[in-house]
């Protein structure tokens, strides 16, 4: 065997392991999600007709998916400001010298390396009819339903929300620090020596060279809010009355409690689409600006 | 000067914050601790019997054993009314039986009532178990004090040995009389006093619900998971750090972009292959799919491409394969990298939920955090219990965050920023 030859195989056997996984676990999937959302299959019984795109049509025409997904996008946009903005304000607050400024980083990011569901236990104590937050009002003389805060239709996502700006701030907080960290001392000090005002700086230089960072994380939260199942699963369970569910939380009970699987399968390409169509409009943003 | 006075305002100002943010961590272990209730409403104890109420509506909490003559009172510690025997004096045992209904008498630190008995009689406690079995305490406490008082009589659960403590159905208060004392009673307020704090419902979580073997079932996933992720990502990173070959940016942008794919988009297929291999409700069908990781592959070729080209080169010129220069060379420089994808990739596995959901039904199948997601939505209003089930599913990755923390810092920074 030439050298060139064996080198190839070398290659191909350093490649191998992701190639063997990817084709089993990511490639044919995908494929084979595409072609299910096409059919009328269950996952139950094998029978599989084809349907062509009756499944997407249904998908909008069917009222507990537009609820889905509305109540995704009413997530998604009410969350992004609160999450960033906490989480922008901290960072600017860290990056001065302030003493301790790891233990920060560590206190502020530690809820996001709890899981979603040991969160989401902890906040339905929170929310439940005599916790932390009926207490709270309580005491400062506002009348309380005795009920839980995600027994209601009317205060249930957004008490889902508010937990999840919690959960999430904290990661953000560290991809803004290391992005005002990146920006170098040079610029404020000349900025500085040309007597700019402290507005000034923040305006000019401070937002302008945080933005690839900002399309970055506004990105990235949008496709995790796009992506939320396990809270909903643990607290209400898309209830009361689907005022909580999501597009991820109804394709799992559509496909593994109602089993149609098919349909499923074009919730999961619709999700797809959405997401991929995030992802674009984020990279069009960072390149027209440096262009 | 002024500069400092800022950051110190600042300082403190971070430090209100951070403990407001950390709130609920601390109520969910606070509350984890309670005997029962919640925290604002901590049940320390419960009245077991008052006798206020006629004796008809006792019926339902209690009834005596070894005598029939026995009434409510007018007379009494200034508690209203109490519970009056005045037995035969042939009838020397006389049991008080009060119903538990299978509660757990683990949570009891002592029972407490107020008394007027003769000095000389004894008690005794019982303990009776869903199963009919009865034990009484080895040693019978005696009264001295004459007239009204409060007697407290400890309980220790391991001196009843011979009966399932955490389901009994009936404590039993067991007066004797030797022959010399007379045997009339007046007897009120009999309250049991709990635990507090407690640590009992951290073990009945783990015992009863079975989260040890949730926690086995995690790590053995999470770690092995580790494991494929550090070898194989790392043989691929080579690959594509060090080699060239032809579609070596067409496969990498491939890597790139399956980052993007939501887990939900693969998920219904690979359920019906795993079904169709017969690997639902196993371990590898948690494991191999994510053996190998697009993010890894990524972090890892990142790292590996700014490791200088000399080291391998010089092992190349040696004679080194392949195979050695990754192994000898490459993974031990990787360390430092390898570290930052072990712990992250740690994180991920053991806090998924929807996989292990999809994947695995059986019980003892399940990972900590379906067991928990599906203990919460049973035992809500169990406060202690959720919140003990709570703390022992997140405290693993709490105290791998602690001590990883700067790799698992640096790992969020580096991979969101590089990419």
């Amino acid at each position: 065997m030439t050298y060139k030859n064996k080198q190839k195989w070398v290659i191909f056997l350093f490649l191998s392991p992701w190639l063997i996984i990817f084709a089993i676990f990511g490639a044919y999937p995908i494929i084979y999600s595409f072609i299910t959302s096409l059919t009328d299959y269950s996952g139950l019984n094998p029978s599989m007709n084809f349907v062509g795109l009756d499944n997407y049509i249904r998908a909008f025409q069917d009222e507990v998916f537009l609820k889905a997904l509305t109540n995704t996008i009413i997530f998604v946009i009410g969350t992004i400001p609160f999450t960033l903005g906490i989480a922008l304000f901290l960072a600017i607050l860290l990056n001065n010298k302030i003493p301790l400024q790891n233990l920060f980083k560590s206190g502020f990011f530690l809820p996001s390396v709890i899981s979603m569901v040991v969160i989401s236990t902890m906040w339905i104590y929170i929310y439940s009819s005599s916790g932390l937050v009926n207490t709270i009002l309580k005491s400062i003389g506002v009348t309380v339903q005795d009920r839980s805060w995600l027994a209601r239709p009317e205060s249930a996502l957004i008490s889902i929300m508010i937990m999840d700006v919690w959960a999430a701030f904290g990661y953000y907080l560290l991809l803004f620090f290391a992005g005002l960290q990146n920006i170098p001392a040079q610029l404020y000090e000349a900025a500085r020596i040309d007597g700019a005002s402290k507005t000034q700086i923040a305006f000019k230089i401070t937002i302008p060279m945080l933005k690839p960072t900002l399309f970055f994380v506004i990105a990235l939260n949008t496709i995790r809010s796009f992506q939320i199942f396990s809270e909903i699963y643990t607290m209400t369970g898309g209830g009361p009355s689907n005022s909580t569910q999501t597009i991820v939380h109804y394709l799992y009970q559509t496909s593994f409690r109602k089993f149609q699987m098919g349909y499923g399968s074009a919730m999961a390409y619709i999700l797809l689409a959405i997401i991929l169509l995030i992802t674009l409009v984020q990279k069009r943003m960072l390149r027209s600006d440096f262009v | 000067m002024r500069e400092r006075k800022t950051n110190k305002v600042l300082f403190v100002i971070l430090l209100v914050l951070l403990f407001f943010s950390l709130i609920p961590l601390f109520l969910t272990f606070l509350t984890s601790v309670i005997p029962d209730g919640d925290l604002f409403h901590i049940t320390q104890g419960k009245t077991f019997l008052d006798f206020e109420k006629g004796l008809m509506f006792q019926k339902a909490k209690m009834k005596v054993t070894g005598t029939k003559d026995y009434k409510q009172s007018d007379i009494s510690n200034g508690n209203g009314k109490s519970l009056y025997f005045n037995p035969k004096s042939s009838e020397r045992d006389i049991e008080l039986v009060v119903f538990m209904l299978g509660k757990d008498i683990n949570l009891i630190n002592y029972i407490e009532f107020d008394i007027d008995i003769n000095p000389g009689a004894k008690l005794r406690i019982g303990v009776k178990d869903m199963n009919d079995n009865t034990q009484y305490s080895e040693k019978a406490v005696s009264f001295e004090k004459e007239g009204w008082h409060k007697f407290r009589f400890n309980i220790d659960t391991s001196e009843f040995d011979k009966v399932d403590p955490k389901n009994t159905s009936q404590i039993i208060l067991k007066f004797e009389f030797p022959e010399d004392v007379p045997n009339s009673f007046y007897i009120d307020e009999v309250f049991a006093k709990y635990h507090f704090p407690t640590f009992i419902n951290f073990k009945t979580v783990w015992e009863e619900n079975d989260f040890a073997r949730y926690i086995f079932n995690s790590s053995l996933v999470s770690i092995t998971v580790v494991l494929g992720n550090l070898i194989f990502c790392s043989m691929v990173a080579y690959a594509f750090a060090r080699k060239q070959f032809r579609g070596k940016e067409v496969l990498f942008s491939i890597i790139l972009s399956t980052m993007m794919i939501p887990p939900q988009v693969i998920v219904i297929p690979i359920f019906i292959l795993m079904k169709n291999i017969g690997w639902i409700d196993t371990y590898q069908a948690l494991i191999v799919p994510s053996l190998v990781t697009p993010f890894g592959i990524f972090f890892m070729r990142q790292y590996i491409e700014q490791l200088p080209l000399e080291l391998d080169k010089a092992a190349f010129v040696d004679g080194a394969t392949d195979w050695q220069i990754f192994t000898k060379i490459i993974l031990p420089l990787s360390k430092p990298a390898m570290a930052v994808l072990g712990i992250n990739s740690f994180i991920g596995v053991w806090n998924d939920l929807f996989m292990p959901l999809i994947l695995v039904s059986k019980h003892e199948m399940w990972t900590v955090q379906v067991g928990l997601a599906n203990f919460s939505q049973l035992n809500q209003v169990q406060w202690p219990s959720m919140m003990a089930a709570s703390t022992i599913a997140g405290l693993p990755i709490i105290i791998v965050f602690l001590i990883f923390q700067k790799q698992i810092i640096s790992g969020v920074v580096d991979g969101a920023v590089k990419y």
